[in-house]
C-alpha cells in the first residue's frame, strides 16, 4: 500500500507540469462558469490570463526538459503503473503541441475572431488530451486520450454556428466515431492476441509475432485506423476537406499540426516494437495519401479546401520516415513535423490575413492582393514553396532528410517497394507545385478587378507572420540546432 | 588562395536585390541604374577573375570553402554540406559569359516600365543565383542555386511576358521542376554512396559529402553502396548507375533543352520579354549543358561511355529537328528559339565524342551561342518594340531604313549560322571534328550534324533576305515606326557584335582556359 502510494506521489512529481495544466484548466472552467455576464472587455482580459497560463505551463515543460528531472527523461520513466510513459521524446512533442497552441491562440487574437469563453476551456482540454497522448504506451490510456481529443475537436469544429459548419461537424463526428469503433475493435483483437495493454514491451512483440502475419496485420491496421483518422491519411481522410472548409481557420491550423504530431509519436512507438512486417501496408497508405491529396488539390478553387487536401499529402510524407524503419527515418519524421509546424501555421495565418480583406477563401478573390501588399505576396511565395519543399525553405530540408532516410533504408534492405515510394513521393512534389503556386499566382499575376488599392496590414499581424517566415528560412540555413536537439532525444 | 571574389559575384546582386526591394517606390527611376551598376561591377570583377586565372592549372582556382551544414545521421555518419565555390576551365567561360550577358540584359531592361521595383529585384536575384550555380562546387549548393533560378524566372516570364505568359511560365516551371527532382534523386543517391575519405578517417565515421572533387573520385565510394561503380548493384535487374545517369540525362536534358524535352522553350521564349529571353537563351540553357558536363559525365564516366549513342543521338536529333522547325516558323522569335535548340545540340554531340576537341568545342559552343543568341533575341526585341509584331512576312527591305540595325543583324545571323571568324563556326567546327575523331561514334553521326549547319544557313539567310532586302514595306502601315537603332540598342548590339568577332577570331581566349581542365577531365574516362 505504502509502496503504491509512494509510486503515485513520485509519478505526480514527475508529471507536475501536466497536473498544473489540469489545475489551470479547472480554474478556467470555474472562471467561465462564473463570468457569464461579463462584458467583452473582461473576456479579453480572461483570454490574456489564459495565454499567459499556457505559456507558463510550456515554460515549465521546457524547464523540465533541460534538467530538472533530467534523469527520469533520459531513459524514460514508467509512471502510474504503466499507464504513463514519459521520456524526452514526449517532451519534445509536447513542446511542438505547446508552440502550436500558443500560436493558434495568438492567431485568434491577432485576426480578431470573436470567441466565447467556452472556447478556451475546450481548447485547453484538447491540448491536455494531446499531452496525454504523447506520453502513453497503454492502449486504454491511448484510447481515452484520443477520445478526449476527438470530442473536443468535434465541438470546436462547430463553434461558429453556420449551415456548412454543422454539416462538416456531423461528417467529422460520424467518421470519427466510426474510426474510433474500428480502432477499439482492433485493440480488442490485439489484446486477445498478446494479453497485454502495453504496446512497447517485449511481451507485446513476442506474442504478436506468434500469430499468423495477415491476421496480425489486419488487427494492427484496424488499430491504427483511429490514429490515421486524426492524421487524415488515406483511407480515413474523407472528412478533411469539408471540415477544413467550414471550420474557423485557427482551429483548422491547430488540427493540421498538433493532433498529427501526437499521432505520429504514437505510431513511432508502436512501430518500434512491431514484430510483424507492416511495410507493405504502410507503403500503400503513404502512396495513396500523397497521390489522392495532391491530385484532388489540383481541382480546388477554395484555398482552405486546397490546404485540406494538401495536409492529406503531407500526412503521407510524415509517414515516409516510419516506412524507412531506421533511426534516421524516425529522426527525420520528427524534424519534418517540427518544421511543418511553422509552415502550416504560417499558411493558415496567411490565408486568414488575406480573407480579412476579401472576406472569402476563394482563389478567385485573391486577385491582385500581392500587388496591393507586396509583403503578403512575398510571404505567399515563401510559404507555398516551403509547402512544395523547394529551397531555400525548411520544407526542402525536411523532405531531403526523409528521402535520404528512405534511400538508406533501400540500400540496406534492397526492397524495391521503398524505391517506388521514393520516386513516387518526389514526382508528387512536382505535381504539388501546380496547385500551391496558384495562390501566389492569383495574388501577383492577376489584376485586381477594381484597380490596385493599397492594402495595409497592421504591425502586429505582419510581425506575427514574420516570425513564422523567419523560422522557415532560418531553419533551412542553420538546421543543425534543431537536428542536434532531435538527436539528443532517446528513441526507443 | 583565399579571397572572396566569387562570393562577391554572388552576393553583390543579392544585396542589390534586397536594396531595390527596400527602397521606397519614389526612387523608381533609380532601380534600373542599381541593376546596371551591379552588373558592371560584376563584369569588372569577372574580368579580374579571368585575368588572374592560371591557364596552366587544371585544378579548381579561387576556391572558397566554408563548413555550412553538418547533419548527423545517427549510425549512418554525418552529412556534410559545404559552402564551396571555385572555378576551373569548364566553368570559368560560363562565369565570364554570365557576366557579359547579364550586363547586356540589364541594359535591355531599361525599356521595362511596368512595376520596375519587382522586376529589377527579381532580375538581380536571378543574376546572383545564375553565377552561384556556375561557381558552386558542392552538389547541394549547386542544386540550391539551380532551384533558386526557377522562381525569379517564373515571375519574370509570368508578369512581364506576352499574351500567353501565364501558360508559358507555368509550363517552364513544371518542366524544370520535374527535371530538378530527377537531379535531386541522384544527388541523394550519390551523397549516400560517397564518403569524404579524409574526414571519415579523421572523425572515425562515415562523412557523406556533396563535394564535387570527392564525387568524381571512385576511391571514395563506400563499399556495397548502391551507386558503387565496380560492385554493380541492381535495380530491377539493371545497374543502379544506369538509372542515375538516365535521370541526369532527363533532368539536364530538360534544361538544355534537348529533343524530346524541348517543348517548353519556344513557349517560354516567345512570351518572355526581351531581356529575359536574352538571359534565358544566353545563360540558363548553358546551366543544363554545364550540368551535363560536370555532373552527368563527371560523376558517371563509366556509364557515359556506354550511353554515347544516346547522348550523341539526342544531340543530332536536336540539331536537325530544331533546324527543320526553325525553317517552318513564321514568328521571328520562335525561329530563333528553335535555332537555339538546334545549336545546343552541338554541345551534346561534342560531349558525346569524348575527345579533347569535342569537349573543348562544346564549351566554346556554349560560350559562343551565349553571345550570339543574346544578340538574336535583342534583334527580335528591336523589331517587336517598334511594331508589337514579330511575323517575318510583315517586313521587307528593312535595310534601306535601318542600316545600322541591318549590320548588327547580319553579324548575328552569320555568327549563328557558322561563318568563319564568328563564334558559331569555331564551336560547330570543333564539335564536329571531335565527332569524326571519336573512336566510339560512327562518322555518319557527325555528317548528319553537318546537315544541321546547312539547314541553319537556310533559315537564317532566308529570313535575312525576306526581311531586310528588297523594297521597303511593313505591314499594317508601320512604315513610319521603323526607325533605326537608338543609342542604347547600338551599345548592346555592337558590343556583343564586337565580342563575337573578337572571340571568333581568337578562340584561344576560351580554349586556353578550358584546355588543361578538359584534358584532366577526359583522363578520368
Amino acid at each position: 500500500m505504502l509502496e503504491k502510494l509512494s509510486h503515485i506521489l513520485f509519478s505526480s512529481r514527475v508529471l507536475l507540469p501536466d497536473l498544473l495544466f489540469g489545475v489551470v484548466f479547472l480554474v478556467i472552467v470555474a472562471a467561465i462558469a462564473f463570468s457569464q455576464k461579463l462584458d467583452a472587455e473582461r473576456t479579453y482580459v480572461l483570454f490574456n490570463v489564459l495565454i499567459i497560463s499556457v505559456l507558463i505551463s510550456i515554460g515549465f515543460v521546457f524547464y523540465a526538459f533541460f534538467g530538472f528531472y533530467k534523469q527520469y527523461f533520459e531513459s524514460g520513466s514508467v509512471l502510474f503503473g504503466q499507464l504513463i510513459y514519459l521520456d524526452s521524446v514526449s517532451l519534445f512533442f509536447k513542446l511542438i503541441i505547446s508552440i502550436a497552441s500558443v500560436a493558434v491562440l495568438i492567431h485568434v487574437w491577432v485576426v480578431g475572431y470573436k470567441v466565447v469563453g467556452e472556447f478556451y476551456a475546450i481548447f485547453m482540454a484538447l491540448v491536455w488530451g494531446l499531452f496525454i497522448m504523447t506520453m502513453t504506451t497503454n492502449w486504454l490510456m491511448l484510447y481515452v486520450s484520443l477520445e478526449m481529443v476527438s470530442i473536443c475537436s468535434y465541438i470546436l469544429v462547430v463553434f461558429n454556428k453556420g449551415k456548412n459548419n454543422s454539416e462538416a461537424g456531423i461528417k467529422y463526428l460520424l467518421f470519427g466515431a466510426t474510426s474510433s469503433a474500428i480502432m477499439l475493435y482492433g485493440i480488442s483483437l490485439l489484446y486477445g492476441m498478446t494479453g497485454t495493454l502495453n504496446f512497447v514491451g517485449q511481451e507485446f512483440a513476442t506474442f504478436l509475432g506468434q500469430n499468423p502475419t495477415w491476421i496480425a496485420q489486419i488487427a494492427v491496421f484496424m488499430t491504427i485506423g483511429g490514429l490515421l483518422f486524426k492524421l487524415s491519411a488515406v483511407p480515413f481522410h474523407s472528412w478533411t476537406p469539408d471540415v477544413y472548409e467550414a471550420t474557423p481557420t485557427p482551429i483548422v491550423a491547430f488540427l493540421s499540426i498538433a493532433p498529427k504530431a501526437a499521432v505520429v509519436l504514437v505510431l513511432i512507438r508502436l512501430f518500434s516494437s512491431l514484430s510483424i512486417d507492416f511495410r507493405m501496408i504502410m507503403a500503400i497508405i503513404i502512396m495513396a495519401s500523397i497521390t489522392i491529396g495532391n491530385l484532388s488539390a489540383l481541382w480546388q478553387t477554395n484555398t482552405k479546401r486546397m490546404l485540406g487536401y494538401s495536409t492529406i499529402a503531407h500526412a503521407g510524407f510524415m509517414l515516409v520516415g516510419l516506412l524507412a524503419t531506421n533511426t534516421i527515418g524516425v529522426q527525420s519524421t520528427i524534424f519534418y513535423i517540427a518544421t511543418y509546424l511553422f509552415i502550416t501555421l504560417a499558411a493558415f495565418l496567411l490565408i486568414d490575413l488575406l480573407a480579412l480583406k476579401t472576406e472569402s477563401y476563394e482563389l478567385e478573390s485573391l486577385r491582385g492582393l500581392g500587388q496591393e501588399n507586396i509583403f503578403l505576396g512575398l510571404a505567399a511565395v515563401i510559404i507555398m514553396i516551403a509547402l512544395v519543399g523547394l529551397p531555400p525553405t525548411v520544407g526542402f530540408t525536411g523532405k531531403l532528410l526523409l528521402f535520404t532516410a528512405l534511400w538508406e533504408s533501400y540500400q540496406t534492405s534492397g526492397s524495391n517497394m521503398l524505391l517506388i515510394v521514393l520516386i513516387f513521393g518526389l514526382l508528387n512534389t512536382a505535381i504539388s507545385i501546380f496547385y500551391y503556386i496558384k495562390i501566389p499566382y492569383f495574388m501577383i499575376f492577376k489584376e485586381p478587378k477594381i484597380g490596385v488599392r493599397y492594402y495595409q496590414i497592421g504591425f502586429i499581424r505582419k510581425g506575427f507572420l514574420l516570425i513564422f517566415l523567419f523560422f522557415i528560412i532560418y531553419l533551412f540555413m542553420r538546421p543543425s540546432g534543431l537536428i542536434n536537439l532531435i538527436e539528443s532525444l532517446k528513441l526507443a | 588562395m583565399n579571397n572572396f571574389l566569387l562570393s562577391t559575384l554572388i552576393f553583390l546582386p543579392l544585396a542589390g536585390s534586397v536594396m531595390v526591394l527596400l527602397l521606397p517606390s519614389t526612387y523608381r527611376d533609380s532601380f534600373r541604374w542599381i541593376s546596371l551598376i551591379v552588373s558592371v561591377i560584376n563584369l569588372l570583377n569577372i574580368f579580374t577573375l579571368y585575368n588572374n586565372f592560371d591557364r596552366q592549372l587544371s585544378d579548381y582556382q579561387f576556391v572558397e570553402q566554408h563548413e555550412w551544414i553538418r547533419m548527423s545521421l545517427g549510425n549512418l555518419g554525418v552529412l556534410s554540406i559545404d559552402y564551396f565555390l571555385g572555378v576551373d576551365g569548364i566553368n570559368m567561360p560560363m562565369v565570364l559569359l554570365s557576366g557579359i550577358v547579364l550586363l547586356i540584359g540589364s541594359i535591355a531592361s531599361f525599356t521595362i516600365e511596368y512595376r520596375q521595383k519587382a522586376y529589377h529585384s527579381l532580375y538581380l536575384l536571378l543574376s546572383g543565383s545564375v553565377i552561384g550555380c556556375f561557381a558552386a562546387l558542392d552538389f547541394f549548393l549547386f542544386f540550391l542555386f539551380f532551384e533558386f533560378m526557377l522562381l525569379p524566372m517564373y515571375f519574370l516570364i509570368g508578369i512581364w511576358g506576352g499574351e500567353r505568359r501565364e501558360y508559358a511560365a507555368i509550363k517552364f516551371f513544371i518542366y524544370t521542376l520535374v527535371g530538378s527532382i530527377f537531379i535531386l534523386i541522384v544527388m541523394i543517391g550519390l551523397s549516400m554512396s560517397v564518403q569524404d575519405s579524409f574526414f571519415s578517417q579523421e572523425m572515425g565515421g562515415t562523412v557523406h559529402t556533396f563535394d564535387f572533387r570527392q564525387l568524381t573520385d571512385f576511391k571514395n565510394y563506400i563499399p556495397h553502396s548502391l551507386l558503387h561503380p565496380i560492385e554493380k548493384q541492381m535495380i530491377f535487374g539493371v545497374s543502379a548507375r544506369y538509372f542515375a545517369f538516365v535521370l541526369l540525362i532527363v533532368g539536364f536534358g530538360i534544361k538544355l533543352p534537348s529533343v524530346p524535352f524541348h517543348t517548353w522553350l519556344p513557349d517560354a521564349h516567345v512570351e518572355a520579354p526581351t531581356p529575359v529571353s536574352v538571359v534565358l537563351a544566353g545563360i540558363l540553357l548553358k546551366v543544363g549543358a554545364y550540368g551535363f558536363i560536370r555532373i552527368a559525365y563527371g560523376f558517371f564516366p563509366d556509364i557515359a561511355y556506354q550511353f554515347t549513342y544516346i547522348v550523341a543521338g539526342a544531340g543530332v536529333i536536336s540539331i536537325i529537328y530544331g533546324a527543320y522547325n526553325a525553317l517552318a516558323q513564321e514568328d521571328l522569335k520562335k525561329m530563333i528559339a528553335y535555332s537555339s535548340i538546334s545549336h545546343m545540340g552541338f554541345v551534346l554531340l561534342g560531349l558525346a565524342s569524348m575527345t579533347v576537341e569535342g569537349v573543348n568545342g562544346a564549351i566554346y559552343q556554349m560560350f559562343g551561342h551565349g553571345l550570339v543568341s543574346a544578340m538574336l533575341f535583342l534583334v527580335a526585341g528591336v523589331i517587336y518594340d517598334r511594331t508589337h509584331n514579330r511575323l517575318i512576312e510583315n517586313f521587307r527591305g528593312l535595310s534601306s531604313v535601318m542600316p545600322y540595325f541591318t549590320l548588327a543583324v547580319t553579324v548575328a545571323f552569320f555568327g549563328a549560322l557558322g561563318l568563319p571568324t564568328l563564334p558559331g563556326f569555331m564551336g560547330e567546327f570543333f564539335t564536329i571534328m571531335g565527332g569524326f575523331q571519336s573512336e566510339i561514334l560512327p562518322d555518319w553521326v557527325s555528317m548528319l550534324a553537318m546537315l544541321g549547319i546547312v539547314l541553319s544557313a537556310g533559315y537564317f539567310l532566308w529570313t535575312l533576305q525576306k526581311m531586310f532586302f528588297g523594297t521597303f514595306w511593313a505591314n499594317r502601315n508601320q512604315e513610319e515606326n521603323m526607325k533605326d537603332l537608338d543609342f542604347r540598342e547600338i551599345v548592346m548590339l555592337y558590343s556583343l557584335a564586337a565580342l563575337s568577332i573578337i572571340f571568333g577570331i581568337f578562340p584561344s581566349l576560351i580554349f586556353d582556359i578550358s584546355g588543361e581542365s578538359v584534358k584532366a577531365f577526359l583522363n578520368g574516362f
